[in-house]
């Protein structure tokens, strides 16, 4: 059976301090976003940290969400396009094919969570970062979408070691490798990542959650799906898009009601 | 048949006006034994359905689920009899001459609207009311000062208008006719009648001219009403019943079909009278070939618009999406899904397109029968559907989505009993009409001996049609 | 038709092949000025293709502006060719003979145009043909789920169509041309074009049975296309301003509204530019202007009840949606507009007799319903994207760029450049057509009154 990767963001944990950002824009060969291309509204960040301000000065509260693809089972995104540039492969991943895509961002228009970005010049970075592009991983050229993957070259690396081993990807071993580059640089450990198959199946046909579950996060995922109160919520979950990042909500004791973000 | 004018040059003893008066006065006034026969059964139907509808009425009214099948004949009565006036309406704006002998049938179907308002009155009980923030056309905010019987009030009274512009269509386009009833019928109930309601009608060209004009208002006002009832009645009977339906085609569907299912029933009265009434001599293959025409087109429309809305739903795919999917076309009514498929598209547009079929007289009446069956389930799948869900208070509802879909309601006696009663009501009124305003437009007819006349064209004689402006 | 003018044949060849035969004055300018205008989009475009999409105002969540409203538009135009001679020539309605050829070659030209922008719009242009399924080289087929696959393959057999539609209508008149052309390698091409054309009966029979088979045939196409069009807005769940059940028929019945507009305005300037009063009488605007109450009032219904709906929800993101289409700037000013022009200034116009029947006030009221419905479109597509979306700050709007400007102007310039190009060569009005009209036209008299009547069969 193939896996189905996932994600569990807690959001308790989150401090807002945006080291997954930097180490998701040089893992994945992002351009350099300066300020003009975030005036123009076209800067590129797989993943982001939303801050949203919560009560009114001096009781004031800062509140952090990471955002990146939600790897949806059902992904509006990918019936839409018309040469198959962006599909669902059998390891529950929302790929995106640079060299299939033609650059209609029909995609980019059905994706409910405003990740998916566009090359709109020709990405460039100073002489003295050329050195630091990551080889794994294609540098796009203008005119196509891309996204977070996942780090789906860290997946395949991992995937040959475990061959080379003989023993399985999702081996405690080969946590590191397998981890994208945002899990691994997350500093409170707020994103956790594995194969979820079992947690989000059953999430998505309603069944009984499994008694234990493949991985860390898988467990993590079910305790606080099962626990009375738990925190666990995907976003926008009335769309059906049946995604494979799970947020917890953050634990507060001095709010009155929970609200979750959806 | 290979061309539409076989019947050519007609019969010979209706040359003139005064023929073709004198022969539909005649018609007019005789009433055959097997007419009262065809009348008694439809009387008898009525007479249960009475009956079945106390059965009802004694389960009360609080428990909406069981009137589905009451509030569906209130629509299917709507979608048909009160639709058939179209084919009177449109193709009169439009000044086509095919319509001169059956636009008559086509608006005496309005009198059953008489009856269906009769059917309006135990609705008003029936829909829920806007409490418990059930959506609405009006707009119901939580906590708003809404009165919460504000779709009553607007669904009766467009239904109102909608009968009371139709009757008086009706009484306007037989005014002439009555006035020839008056002048050359022998005493009795029907000239008496006729006295009273042709107003002093003397054909002078001021009442001729007010009179088109009028029919011509009163056509534009019955369509127009004509839509707004259907888009009142399936928004407030309909969507506002089921969670998380929201359909802005629907309206247009709902009367797409009511046009369908309209075309389809005065072409099946036309096909009866040409058939049994002995009106062969005026309705003829012309007429039942454009309406053939016409309910092909229409078949079709109804296809595209219920293609779309059912493509935006299963493409989008939310769970609100997939639940109404569920609810009304492959859950439960499954069944009367399919049926309406088969008897209103694929039927239709596959003996349609087939020539020797459409041009025929037996063809189109088979496809009309097959319509209004289809139309019958149509109006079961949706109508007892929405009402078998219980909105109020009921856990299976979830902000505005169906969580659990219910079981299928088959009809019980009361509901069977319902369902004969209001097809025969509805023919009943129809038939009892025929007999005081005749079943084919008089002064129509008068009128296309003037319009029409046929000429020698080189060598051919050739039919020469008159336009007026 | 009671102003109805009776012209012999001689008559009506030298009218309509004046244009043919010789050349207006203004012609060459007006085609030299258009075909700069299509040059500098052309270069706008190469420069784009060059250069990538960042020369453009498009942006995250902008990411469809002008080239897909004018790609709307467009194919929203092209619909008028069909409706106007399919639908006129099945219900044999009499008004429609000198307005169907203008009709049909506009919707050849406009479907062309209409392709312009989405083929430009693309990211990487030069791989656009792999919507098409033709690369097996590659491997991967086209994605069939995807309306971008239904839209090149419904446009592509709507311009086949149509195409044919004109050339089959065109037949004799080609052959007219052959019979009164004298330079011989000008006889030589008509000849040619015309299939051997002689007016023999069997000809007569084949040519109309192929009119009338086509318009049947090319209704299905004329609805397909524009719902498909639809779609590309209505599938996704993550606008909501597009996610509604209405917008194929919406579309539709907004493109035969700008579509039927359009029409009228062909008609008005060919009254002025080649002086064809005499056949494009006050009684065909009148005709014409009825249709667009018609049209344009059902237009707003289904406008109305997408408005109902999207209300009745009651849901945040819908009414903040609509909050952003009416009454913040510039969307305002924009819906205000949009609704005077497309709506409220022309069909209470056209309720008066004097406007329907003067080919000025026509011209002046289709204008703006054309200017109304460009805004529709784009008051779908972009205040429909600027919405607030949940979980980013990238809210913004839209400001096209000269490229964008001039790349829409080079649509209408192209098809502008078309019809003038076309009716060089071929007659704008359907000589056969007209003599056909002449030729059923009678009169009947009752009374003292005399109504116009037409033969039939």
């Amino acid at each position: 059976m193939a896996e189905s990767w996932g994600m569990v963001i807690d959001l308790d944990k989150c401090t807002g301090c945006q080291a997954c950002v930097v180490a998701c824009q040089s893992e994945n060969n992002i351009p350099i976003n300066d300020e003009g291309l975030f005036n123009q509204r076209r800067a590129i960040e797989w993943i982001r940290i939303e801050r949203y301000w919560e009560g009114e000065f001096p009781d004031v509260k800062a509140r952090f969400i990471p955002i990146l693809c939600q790897h949806c089972a059902d992904a509006p995104c990918e019936p839409v396009c018309p040469v198959f540039a962006t599909y669902h492969n059998n390891e529950g991943l929302n790929v995106q094919v640079y060299n299939r895509c033609i650059g209609t961002r029909f995609c980019a228009n059905g994706c409910p969570y405003h990740v998916r970005f566009f090359n709109f010049w020709e990405p460039e970075w100073p002489d003295s970062l050329k050195n630091q592009l990551n080889p794994d991983v294609t540098v796009r050229s203008r005119g196509i979408m891309e996204k977070c993957t996942f780090c789906v070259q860290r997946i395949r690396r991992t995937g040959r070691k475990a061959a080379q081993a003989g023993i399985d990807k999702s081996d405690a071993e080969l946590e590191r490798g397998l981890n994208p580059a945002c899990v691994n640089a997350c500093p409170t450990q707020t994103l956790e990542f594995g194969d979820m198959i079992d947690v989000l199946t059953a999430v998505k046909e309603g069944t009984r959650l499994p008694d234990e579950p493949k991985s860390k996060a898988g467990a993590k995922v079910k305790k606080e799906l099962e626990e009375d109160g738990g925190r666990g919520y995907r976003l926008r979950e009335q769309l059906g898009t049946n995604p494979s990042v799970v947020y917890l909500r953050k634990v507060d004791e001095h709010r009155k009601e929970v609200i979750t973000h959806g | 048949m290979a061309s539409g004018h076989a019947e050519h040059p007609g019969n010979p003893a209706l040359v003139t006006a005064e023929d073709v008066t004198k022969d539909l006065l005649g018609k007019h006034e005789g009433t055959s034994n097997n007419f009262w026969r065809v009348a008694s059964v439809f009387g008898i139907l009525l007479i249960l359905g009475i009956i079945g509808f106390v059965m009802r009425l004694s389960d009360g009214v609080s428990d909406t689920a069981v009137w589905g099948y009451y509030a569906a004949m209130f629509a299917f009565i709507l979608t048909t009899a009160q639709s058939a006036p179209m084919v009177a309406i449109a193709p009169r704006i439009a000044k086509a001459h095919w319509r001169r002998p059956i636009s008559r049938v086509a608006e005496l179907w309005t009198v059953v609207g008489l009856f269906n308002l009769l059917l309006f009155i135990p609705m008003l009980w029936i829909l829920p009311p806007l409490s418990d923030g059930r959506r609405s056309l009006w707009f119901y905010f939580d906590g708003g000062d809404v009165p919460s019987y504000s779709p009553h009030i607007w669904s009766t009274l467009a239904i109102l208008g909608l009968v009371v512009i139709g009757v008086a269509l009706l009484w306007m386009s037989a005014l002439p006719d009555f006035a020839m009833v008056r002048d050359h019928a022998p005493d009795g109930w029907k000239k008496r009648w006729a006295t009273r309601l042709a107003r002093g009608w003397i054909g002078s060209s001021a009442q001729w001219n007010m009179q088109k004009h009028r029919l011509g208002i009163l056509g534009a006002f019955y369509f127009m009403m004509l839509i707004f009832v259907h888009f009142l009645i399936s928004v407030d009977f309909l969507i506002t019943l089921v969670p998380g339906w929201v359909d802005s085609l629907f309206p247009i569907t709902h009367a797409a079909n009511g046009l369908q299912a309209g075309v389809a029933t005065v072409l099946l009265t036309i096909w009866a009278l040409y058939k049994f009434g002995g009106y062969k001599d005026y309705i003829a293959f012309d007429q039942i070939w454009a309406l053939g025409k016409l309910l092909f087109a229409l078949s079709l429309l109804w296809f595209w618009f219920w293609f779309s809305s059912f493509n935006i739903f299963w493409y989008g795919g939310k769970p609100e999406e997939q639940a109404i999917i569920e609810l009304l076309m492959s859950g439960p009514y499954r069944w009367a899904f399919f049926g309406v498929f088969f008897f209103n598209f694929l039927f239709p547009m596959w003996t349609m397109m087939w020539n020797p079929l459409r041009r025929s007289t037996w063809g189109p009446p088979i496809i009309a029968a097959s319509v209004l069956i289809g139309t019958f389930l149509d109006r079961i799948r949706l109508y007892v559907s929405a009402y078998s869900i219980d909105g109020i208070g009921n856990p299976a509802i979830n902000k505005h989505v169906v969580v659990e879909i219910p079981e299928t309601i088959y009809p019980s006696l009361a509901d069977i009993f319902i369902m004969l009663g209001a097809l025969g009501g509805m023919v009943f009124i129809f038939l009892m009409a025929t007999r005081l305003i005749p079943i084919v437009n008089i002064w129509e007819q008068r009128e296309l001996k003037l319009y029409e006349i046929h000429k020698t064209f080189h060598r051919t004689v050739v039919k020469v049609l008159g336009k007026p402006d | 038709m009671q102003d109805h003018i009776q012209l012999d044949q001689k008559q009506i060849n030298d009218d309509l092949l004046a244009g043919v035969l010789g050349m207006p004055k203004w012609w060459l300018p007006a085609v030299l000025f258009l075909t700069l205008v299509v040059f500098a989009g052309l270069g706008s475009f190469g420069y784009m293709m060059n250069k990538g999409l960042g020369v453009t105002g498009l942006n995250r969540p902008v990411m469809w502006g002008f080239f897909i409203v004018n790609f709307v538009f467009w194919i929203g135009i092209s619909h008028a060719g069909i409706m106007i001679s399919a639908i006129l020539r099945l219900t044999q309605a009499e008004w429609r003979r000198p307005v169907t050829r203008a009709a049909e070659v506009m919707t050849v030209f406009s479907l062309m145009a209409a392709l312009h922008t989405p083929l430009f719009h693309v990211g990487r242009p030069w791989r656009e043909m792999w919507v098409f399924p033709y690369d097996f080289a590659r491997g991967v087929w086209p994605n069939v789920r995807s309306p971008f696959v239904w839209d090149p393959s419904a446009v592509g057999t709507y311009l086949i169509a149509s195409s044919l539609f004109v050339f089959i209508a065109l037949i004799p008149d080609l052959a007219v041309i052959r019979d009164r052309a004298v330079n011989p390698l000008v006889k030589k091409i008509y000849g040619t074009m015309c299939l051997g054309w002689r007016g023999t009966p069997r000809q007569w029979k084949l040519q109309a049975v192929a009119g009338i088979l086509l318009s049947a045939l090319v209704l299905p196409v004329f609805v397909s296309v524009h719902s498909i069009v639809s779609w590309d807005f209505a599938v996704l769940i993550g606008v909501e301003g597009w996610h509604s059940t209405i917008f194929a028929p919406y579309f539709i019945i907004g493109a035969i509204h700008s579509g039927v507009s359009a029409v009228a305005m062909l008609m008005a300037l060919s009254v002025w530019l080649w002086g064809l009063d005499k056949y494009l009488r006050p009684d065909h605007f009148d005709a014409i202007g009825r249709l667009l109450i018609v049209v344009a009032t059902t237009w707003f219904f289904f406008f109305f009840l997408e408005w109902v709906f999207a209300l009745y929800t009651l849901e945040g993101v819908e009414i903040s949606l609509r909050e952003l289409q009416v009454f913040q700037w510039p969307y305002g000013m924009l819906f205000l507009i949009f609704l005077a022009t497309a709506f409220f200034i022309p069909v209470p116009m056209w309720m008066f007799k004097s406007v329907r029947r003067s080919a000025f006030w026509m011209f002046f009221t289709t204008l703006l319903v054309n200017v109304g419905m460009w805004l529709e479109r784009f008051l779908i597509i972009i205040p429909g994207l600027v919405r607030r979306q949940p979980f980013t700050f990238d809210w913004g709007t839209y400001h096209p760029s000269i490229i964008e400007i001039l790349i829409v102007a080079e649509t209408f310039a192209f098809v502008a450049l078309g019809m003038l190009l076309f009716s060089k060569f071929f007659p704008l009005i359907p000589i056969f057509d007209i003599k056909e009209g002449m030729v059923v036209r009678d009169e009947i008299k009752i009374g003292r009154r005399i109504v116009p009547a037409t033969i039939r069969e």
